[in-house]
């Protein structure tokens, strides 16, 4: 399955058109994970979006002290974003993913790149944008659930 | 397109922390899927939020069924 097939079928991009679908497989890349391995640390700096292709990953969030060790809050499959809110609002890393499978694949854009595209082309931004905000309502009541 | 299933998956009073997937086939009361290193039952299922373009929004409840070693 290339790029673009796979991309199709992302609710970050549904709703786009298929040349600007083939603009966004140009500034992807693929990057596979061991289980176990940290992708992205609570606290750090983010440039990077990530989509899940294949396996797992883990999302862990640390207490505000250090005594508090950190919990897992959601696994995230296939077809899930995560690192959007670097693209959103340019702030540290909120939590820390770590992959939770072998292997565990993601696509990752550089947050510079799609920003630039969603720039110059803002059908493409606006769609990105509602779809972002779309997954983080999804993730907020599935935590809802989760919390009862 | 064919639909694409987001489904948000809760483990009601356990530590297990859920997860969220997509899938080409949306789950059923009664199915057995495995989060991790574990098996769970799905109990519930209901739309979350209404569907959008290809994409429908599920929320399945589990039940632990084992533990896999």
């Amino acid at each position: 399955m290339d790029h673009i097939e796979i991309l199709g079928s992302v609710e970050l991009l549904e709703g786009i058109t298929p040349a600007e679908l083939q603009t966004i497989s140009l500034i992807c890349k693929e990057i596979s994970y061991n289980n176990g391995d940290v992708i992205t640390l609570q606290g750090e700096s983010g440039e990077d979006l990530y989509i899940v292709l294949d396996g797992f990953v883990e999302v862990l969030h640390s207490g505000t002290t250090p005594e508090q060790s950190p919990r897992t809050i959601v696994h995230l499959g296939k077809g899930q974003i995560f690192g959007e809110m670097a693209l959103v609002d340019h702030g540290p890393r909120s939590a820390t993913v770590r992959a939770a499978s072998d292997p565990t694949k993601v696509l990752v854009i550089h947050c510079d790149d799609f920003e630039q595209e969603c720039e110059k082309n803002h059908h493409l931004g606006y769609v990105v944008m509602r779809n972002i905000a779309a997954d983080l309502s999804f993730k907020l009541r599935h935590r809802h659930f989760a919390d009862r | 397109m064919p639909s694409i299933y987001k489904v948000s998956y809760v483990v009601p009073g356990e530590d297990h922390p859920g997860a969220i997937l997509n899938s080409g086939t949306p789950p059923h009361k009664g199915d057995v899927i495995s989060l991790g290193s574990s098996d769970f039952e799905v109990i519930e299922v209901f739309d979350l939020v209404p569907p959008r373009g290809d994409f429908h929004y599920l929320h399945a409840t589990l039940v632990r069924t084992s533990e896999k070693p």
